[in-house]
């Protein structure tokens, strides 16, 4: 009995390999091609890596010197807030006074994932409306929640009946 | 070198040799994520002692994920055409 002798295909060019007419062909995924996908989001990561360490160098964080004029005492009564910038940055912070009448200044942003946080005065927390996230008023340290770190903080100077801001002491 | 132990080696063992080094991969990637998200936990923080050696472990990792690709065995197909190619020019 003869066997049928099929003619060899024709070879493929690179462009049909890559793009193949056959749906099929098109969606399915090699390991090798799966292993080199899986390479290249490793050195995705790498390079990632890389701009958390030289992004302080790009970009500083802002930093002032000496003490700014936020508002007059009188301007926040107790339990309420004052939301204020600081000349030349962008970062949203609010100014507290807290139940005991002193005075707390916070970044407004949460550090989970940059929602506007709010003081409730009745629980003497500031909390972040988006996952639930609580920070003790008094030292803006983590209390429930997801976030991951305490709010920062600028140290608050009372003089003549004003408010003022300034950095509070490096960390060492 | 390297292709022509992968070329002769059994189908089995190729697919061995595929699955393991993709774990090894995926167990790469997961290292970084994590070094990642840690060095720049510590990097928000103000701990900046963190980010260069995540840095460093990182593309390390990378690098070595890179160099355990070629290892990945050749398509069959293609092996057995590049061992026919072989033969022929050796006269066999």
């Amino acid at each position: 009995m003869n066997k049928i002798m099929t003619p060899p295909l024709p070879p493929r060019s690179s462009a049909e390999v890559d793009f193949p007419i056959e749906r099929t062909e098109a969606e399915h995924v090699t390991r090798r091609e799966f292993a080199k996908f899986l390479c290249l989001v490793s050195g995705g990561m790498a390079v990632g890596s890389g701009w958390v360490a030289v992004k302080d160098k790009i970009f500083p964080p802002f930093t002032f010197d000496g003490e700014r004029f936020v508002c007059n005492v009188e301007d926040v009564p107790v339990g309420g807030t004052h939301p204020f910038r600081l000349e030349g940055s962008r970062i949203p912070f609010i100014l507290i006074r807290l139940t005991d009448g002193s005075f707390r200044a916070y970044e407004q942003k949460c550090t989970h994932l940059s929602c506007a946080v709010y003081y409730s005065p009745d629980k003497n927390k500031i909390e972040c409306p988006c996952h639930h996230g609580f920070f003790d008023a008094n030292d803006g340290k983590v209390l429930a929640g997801p976030p991951p770190r305490p709010l920062p903080h600028l140290e608050v100077a009372l003089r003549d009946g004003a408010v003022f801001v300034r950095e509070p002491e490096q960390k060492t | 070198m390297n292709s022509s132990i992968s070329r002769n080696a059994h189908p089995s063992k190729t697919n061995t040799l595929s699955l393991g080094i993709i774990c090894v991969l995926i167990l790469v990637l997961t290292m970084q994520i994590w070094l990642l998200t840690a060095a720049l936990n510590e990097s928000l923080d103000g701990n900046n002692a963190v980010k260069w050696p995540a840095f460093f472990a990182s593309t390390l990792l990378f690098l070595a994920g890179a160099a355990l690709l070629r290892y990945l065995p050749d398509p069959i197909r293609q092996a057995r055409k590049a061992a026919r190619h072989g033969r022929d020019t050796a006269g066999l």
